[in-house]
C-alpha cells in the first residue's frame, strides 16, 4: 500500500475506533437518577424553647463574609468564612472553626485555605478567593467547594473542591471543577451541596458573565461535573439553593437581581431534577442578597433571608408548611429596633443547618466583621412573643 | 502533579511557545539558532520561577486549551522552526469554518440567555457524537486528515480523561481557537473583497 493508503485507510480506522469508543461511554452513562432519601429521622426536639447566639472567633482578618458549615462527628459543627482585609483582597484565606455543643463554644480559627496555596495545589495562577460551601458527597466524606478569581472580579470565578477523610481536620488538594465553555470563568457557589440516588453529587451554581443564571452540577465521585441541568436563564437570577424532599420533588430558591419589585425566586422540580419550572417571584422580598433554606425534620420549609426589598438590615426567618407555596414570617434575627447591632447593619449570607438532634442552627454574616451563629429549636420559632 | 495538571500546563506551554514562535521572526535567524530560541522559551514556560512556571500563569487565565489549539499551536511553532507548513491552506480554511460554525453554536448559549445549554451535550450526547461522525467523515471523504486527526486526537484525550473536564467540547474547542478562527475568516474574506474591487475590469 502506497503512503497515501497507509494514510487514508489508517486515519479511517483509528476514526471508527475512537468513534466506537465515544459511543459506548455515551452508552454506558448512567441514567440521572433521583434526589437521595433524606437523613434518617431527626429526633424531636422538646417542647421548651431554646435558643442561643455566639459570634464567631476573628483574632486577625478585618472583614468576613459567607459562612458555611457542615454538621460532623459527635454533634460537632465545622464551619468555613472567607475573611482577610477586604472581599476580594489577595490575603483573603479560607478560616475554619469548630462548635462543641456541650461547651456551646467555637474553637479559634484556623486558616484551611489561602491564595498562594490554591495557586500552588491547582497548579495556576490564582488572584484571589471567595464563597465556601461545605456539604458532604455520596460517600459521606466532608467537602469544601471555594470560589477562586484568576483573571478579572467575581465574574472571572471558577469552583474548586477539596475531600476531609477525617471531618475536616486534613484536607486532600483541591480540584478544579469545569463548568462552563468560556474558558472556564464565572462559575459560583453558595448553596449547598445535595445527594442524588445514584452515586452523584449535585452542586447548585450560578454564573455572573453578561448573564445571571442558576445550574445544578452533577458530580461523580471523583468530584468530576459529569452532568449539569439549567436551573433558570436571563440577568437576573443567581446563588440558588435547591431543597428536595423526595426523589422527584424539590424546591428551589435564588436570589433576584433585576427590576423591583424585588422577590426570592422560586423554582420548582418535579421528576428529580432532570427539568425545572421557570422562576416566579414569591411574596417574600429580596435586596439582591443570599437565602438560605432547608427542610426541617417535621417536614415544614425554613428559610433565612433579608426581609426588606432594599437593604441587608433586617435578617427574617419564614416557615412555609406548603412547600414553599405560602409564607409566613415567624422570626427576626437582626434588625430589631433598638437591639445593639454591629458598626456595619448589614446581615446577609445566612447558612440553615439542623442537626441530628433537631436543634437548627443559623450562620451568617454580622456586619462584615464576624460570623453569627444562632441557634434554637423549633418551639423557639413558634413561641408567641 | 496529577496527569491532568501536566496535560493542562503542556498544553499551555505549547501555547505560550506558539505566541513566542510567532512574535520572534523566527525565520530570519539561522536554523541552529531558531532552535536555541524556542529551547530557551521553552524553559522559560515550563520551569517555575517561585511557585508556579510561566504556563501556569497562562493556565490561570485561559484554562486548558483544546485539542484544537493544541495542534494548531503545535504545528505553528514547527512551521516557524523549519519554515514548512504543516497544513495546507485549504484544509485550514475549512478547519476555520469549521470551529466558527462550532463557536457561534457553543457560546452565545452558554452564556444562559436561553434555557437550551449546548454545552450540556457535551457531558454525554449521542446526538452530539453523530455530528462529529458525519463532520469527521466527510472531512476524510475530502481528504482533509489533519481534521481527522484533530477529532481522533481530542476523542482520544476525552475518552483518557486528560483534562480536568469530562466535557467533549472542552477537548475539541475553546474560545481561544474560536476567535482566532474568526479572526482569519474574517481577515480571509476582507482580502477576497479588495481583490475583486481592484480588478481591473472586463
Amino acid at each position: 500500500m502506497t503512503r497515501g493508503g497507509w494514510l487514508r485507510w489508517g486515519s479511517l480506522a483509528a476514526a471508527a475506533l475512537v468513534f466506537a469508543g465515544l459511543y459506548v461511554r455515551n452508552l454506558a452513562l448512567p441514567s440521572s437518577g433521583g434526589f437521595a432519601p433524606a437523613q434518617a429521622a431527626r429526633a424531636a426536639s422538646p417542647a421548651a424553647p431554646l435558643y442561643g447566639a455566639e459570634l464567631l472567633p476573628n483574632s486577625t482578618a478585618a472583614s468576613v463574609h459567607s459562612a458555611t458549615a457542615a454538621e460532623i462527628s459527635g454533634g460537632r459543627l465545622r464551619a468555613f468564612w472567607y475573611g482577610g482585609s477586604r472581599e476580594g483582597a489577595p490575603d483573603v484565606a479560607i478560616y475554619s472553626s469548630l462548635y462543641s455543643p456541650k461547651e456551646g463554644t467555637w474553637s479559634p480559627e484556623r486558616v484551611v485555605m489561602t491564595r498562594e496555596i490554591a495557586q500552588r495545589q491547582l497548579r495556576r495562577y490564582v488572584r484571589k478567593l471567595g464563597n465556601p460551601v461545605a456539604g458532604r458527597d455520596r460517600g459521606g466524606r466532608l467537602c469544601l467547594f471555594f470560589v477562586s478569581v484568576s483573571v478579572g472580579g467575581w465574574a472571572g470565578s471558577a469552583v474548586n473542591l477539596m475531600v476531609s477523610e477525617d471531618e475536616g481536620e486534613t484536607w486532600g488538594p483541591p480540584r478544579r471543577l469545569v463548568a462552563s465553555p468560556f474558558f472556564n470563568i464565572s462559575t459560583l457557589v453558595k448553596g449547598p451541596p445535595l445527594q442524588f440516588a445514584g452515586a452523584e453529587t449535585g452542586l447548585p451554581v450560578y454564573h455572573e458573565f453578561l448573564g445571571k443564571f442558576g445550574e445544578l452540577l452533577r458530580l461523580d465521585q471523583l468530584g468530576r461535573v459529569i452532568r449539569k441541568t439549567r436551573l433558570s436563564w436571563g440577568q437576573s437570577s443567581l446563588q440558588p439553593v435547591i431543597v428536595p424532599r423526595s426523589e422527584a420533588e424539590a424546591v428551589g430558591f435564588m436570589r433576584y437581581a433585576g427590576d423591583p419589585p424585588n422577590r426570592i425566586l422560586m423554582i420548582r422540580t418535579s421528576d428529580g431534577g432532570a427539568h425545572w419550572s421557570a422562576p416566579v417571584k414569591t411574596a417574600l422580598p429580596n435586596p439582591n442578597a443570599a437565602i438560605a433554606s432547608a427542610l426541617l425534620a417535621d417536614g415544614r420549609l425554613l428559610l433565612a433571608f433579608n426581609n426588606a426589598g432594599e437593604n441587608r438590615e433586617d435578617l427574617s426567618l419564614a416557615i412555609s408548611e406548603d412547600f414553599g407555596d405560602t409564607w409566613r414570617v415567624v422570626r427576626r434575627l437582626e434588625g430589631d429596633p433598638g437591639s445593639p447591632g454591629a458598626p456595619v447593619a448589614e446581615y446577609s449570607y445566612p447558612w440553615i443547618v439542623q442537626d441530628r438532634a433537631g436543634e437548627i442552627h443559623v450562620l451568617y454574616t454580622w456586619g462584615r466583621s464576624r460570623i453569627k451563629h444562632v441557634h434554637f429549636n423549633t418551639a423557639w420559632l413558634e413561641e408567641r412573643r | 502533579m496529577s496527569a491532568s495538571d501536566a496535560f493542562g500546563l503542556f498544553g499551555c506551554g505549547v501555547l505560550g511557545l506558539a505566541v513566542v514562535a510567532t512574535l520572534i521572526p523566527l525565520r530570519r535567524l539561522p536554523a541552529g539558532a531558531r532552535y536555541v530560541v524556542m529551547l530557551a522559551a521553552a524553559f522559560a514556560l515550563f520551569i517555575p520561577f517561585g511557585d508556579l512556571p510561566a504556563a501556569a500563569y497562562l493556565r490561570g487565565v485561559t484554562g486548558d486549551v483544546s485539542v484544537t489549539t493544541l495542534v494548531l499551536a503545535g504545528c505553528a511553532c514547527i512551521a516557524r522552526l523549519t519554515g514548512k507548513a504543516l497544513i495546507e491552506p485549504r484544509e485550514r480554511q475549512v478547519l476555520y469554518q469549521l470551529l466558527a460554525l462550532a463557536a457561534l453554536f457553543l457560546y452565545p448559549f452558554a452564556l444562559g440567555w436561553t434555557p437550551f445549554d449546548p454545552y450540556s451535550l457535551g457531558y454525554g450526547s449521542i446526538g452530539l457524537v453523530t455530528v462529529l461522525l458525519m463532520v469527521t467523515l466527510a472531512a476524510w471523504r475530502a481528504k482533509l486528515y489533519v481534521i481527522v486527526f484533530i477529532v481522533i486526537a481530542a476523542a482520544l484525550a476525552y475518552l483518557a480523561g486528560a483534562y480536568e473536564s469530562r466535557n467533549l467540547w472542552d477537548y475539541l474547542i475553546d474560545p481561544l481557537v474560536s476567535v482566532y478562527a474568526l479572526i482569519r475568516l474574517l481577515s480571509g474574506l476582507r482580502h477576497r473583497l479588495s481583490g475583486k474591487v481592484t480588478q481591473p475590469a472586463g
